[in-house]
């Protein structure tokens, strides 16, 4: 019987490294989008539907179109590797931008509609009492709605780190360097090893339910 | 104290809002309408939480808004107190902590906010947190909250309607007691007469985004410009003219002289004051009565004329009560009179848009 940590601990160790990193720019840019999007700003319908994008288009074809983005020869892509010699495809960057694209509308949606919804009158109140924005989003905005903050962000985190199309497309699922857990198990069942792929599953799966019990309390707390 | 004088115009989907008004440098100015007419939409705009597409706002000396000029003063830089209909407190701040948000930091912050917990009999509960409190206390805490940086200008969005009738009326004393000790020029949006009537001073009658009458609130009153201000006033009976002959309107329920018929074709309406009434009168209109309300000294008739048209009466003190179902005349004063132009059932009046005050 192969021992627990035989399978694919780089894998656990790299989805709990991505895990790290996009739990800090969801919490910036999930307060930032869910706080611009609650507002009448311009082009608001577009840059909603941008993030909303993953909620209902294919992982694997958003993977694509971000693949030929982001490519060598991509609109994007290009000019990073022309002019600073840098290719964010295959690499770390590119996991933690699957993760991120894939899990941001978990985080901003549920701040969106609580500043939309409860925290509204709570801002107007806090301009009339001569606090400009900044000032409204941190002494108002994110006290009154941690506990919104807290189950996106636990939303997104989970959401990201079962992440699988965008990850396989940008990330190219390379062993030892872009294999996520969740990449390791479609290898394992790949290569017949069942029963890695077994306890890999299991892995992933305590991890969800551990998040679904952390929001689940988060929500009685209210 | 500087007198607030704005003259905007609004439009979102499905409501127009085109509105000047000049409220006086002090004193309480109720702004009264049916629902959606623009009351609340006014105070939004004069605060800065919803951006006008033309005009200005002017409070003394001080531009707030000027769209000819690119002006758009951000709500703190106005000075005002807003009042939300729901207290609106921080959850996640105390009593004090909520009463302290718009303080300036330093030295004097506490002792400012200890001296309001104490105007406001709030001073047990300064470390409550708000859902703790009740109805009547929220308000109060929002009332001070309000107030504690010295607005220039208070705006009120139905302070009283959330909370219980019979707190009602002690948050009024205790809204005036504060008016006395800093007295602050205020706008007061309300459906409440009685906030009207124990309150203002001057009353603005909001209808369809314009101001269709303004003025001191005893003259509002007494004398409404037409039949739907005069509905939204609280005047009880207004009977509908199919036509006139001279100074004598006509119509189903009967004919009256009035004292002067009004120039101009658009006395539709003649609104009558429930006092002052004759019962008895051979010459009167005939009316049947429906139901008698007597509450202590106070006794109102509630009765039918020939074209079922409901009419109010109320009691002098000498009149015999006549039973409920007896068949009697009613004579009416020229005094108790005032010709109206509009209709007298329909909401959908004509009106002028903006008024000039």
């Amino acid at each position: 019987m192969t021992p627990w940590l035989d399978c694919s601990p780089a894998a656990l160790l790299l989805s709990l490294h991505v895990a790290g990193v996009v739990l800090v720019l969801f919490l910036v840019a999930g307060i930032a989008l869910g706080y611009a999007l609650s507002r009448p700003i311009p082009l608001r319908g577009l840059l909603d539907a941008l993030v909303s994008v993953p909620l209902v288009f294919p992982p694997i074809a958003i993977g694509f179109f971000l693949l030929m983005l982001f490519g060598r020869h991509g609109a994007i892509g290009g000019p990073l590797h022309d002019w600073l010699g840098w290719e964010l495809v295959f690499s770390f960057p590119a996991l933690v931008l699957a993760a991120f694209i894939a899990g941001l509308p978990l985080v901003v949606k549920p701040i969106q509609s609580a500043i939309e919804g409860s925290a509204r009158e709570l801002i107007e109140v806090s301009y009339t009492l001569g606090k400009g924005r900044l000032a409204t989003l941190f002494l108002v905005v994110i006290p009154v709605i941690r506990r919104h903050i807290a189950a996106g962000l636990i939303l997104g985190v989970g959401r990201s780190f079962g992440e699988v199309g965008i990850t396989l497309m940008l990330g190219g699922n390379i062993l030892g360097s872009t294999e996520t857990l969740s990449l390791a198990i479609y290898n394992q069942v790949l290569d017949g090893d069942f029963e890695c792929a077994t306890r890999l599953s299991l892995l992933l799966g305590l991890v969800s339910l551990t998040l679904f019990f952390w929001l689940g309390r988060l929500g009685r707390g209210r | 104290m500087n007198p607030l004088i704005a003259d905007l115009a609004f439009s979102r989907p499905g409501f127009d809002l085109r509105l000047a008004i000049r409220t006086p440098a002090t004193g309480i100015t109720a702004l009264i309408g049916p629902s959606g007419g623009g009351k609340t939409t006014l105070l939004r705009l004069l605060a800065g939480l919803e951006r006008p597409q033309a005009g200005h706002i002017r409070h003394g000396e001080r531009i707030w808004f000027d769209s000819a000029r690119r002006i758009d003063l951000a709500p703190g830089r106005r000075r005002l107190g807003f009042l939300f209909q729901q207290a609106a407190l921080f959850p996640h701040l105390s009593v004090a902590g909520n009463i302290a948000y718009g303080l300036p930091s330093g030295a004097d912050r506490e002792r400012e906010v200890a001296r309001w917990l104490a105007r406001l009999q709030l001073a047990g509960f300064a470390a409550r947190r708000p859902d703790s409190l009740s109805g009547g206390q929220r308000q109060r805490v929002a009332l001070a909250r309000a107030l504690a940086p010295r607005p220039s200008v208070l705006l009120l969005d139905e302070p009283f309607s959330a909370v219980d009738p019979d707190l009602r009326q002690s948050l009024r004393l205790a809204f005036l007691e504060l008016m006395l000790e800093q007295p602050t020029p205020t706008l007061l949006v309300t459906h409440d007469l009685d906030d009207v009537r124990q309150l203002a001073d001057w009353v603005g009658v909001v209808i369809d985004g314009g101001l269709r009458q303004f003025g001191p609130m005893a003259e509002v009153f007494a004398r409404p410009v037409d039949a739907e201000v005069a509905r939204i006033l609280g005047w009880p009976n207004l009977l509908q003219v199919d036509h006139w002959e001279g100074d004598v309107a006509h119509g189903g329920w009967g004919w009256v002289r009035v004292a002067a018929r009004p120039e101009g074709p658009r006395a539709e309406v003649i609104a009558i004051r429930p006092d002052g009434l004759r019962l008895g009168d051979a010459l009167g209109l005939e009316i049947e009565i429906t139901r008698v309300i007597a509450l202590a000294d106070d006794r109102t008739l509630l009765g039918r004329l020939p074209d079922h048209t409901a009419i109010q009466i109320r009691l002098d003190s000498r009149t015999p009560t006549p039973r409920p179902g007896s068949r009697t005349r009613l004579g009416i004063p020229h005094a108790a009179i005032i010709p109206l132009p509009g209709r007298a059932t329909d909401a959908a009046a004509t009106h002028c848009n903006p008024c000039s005050l």
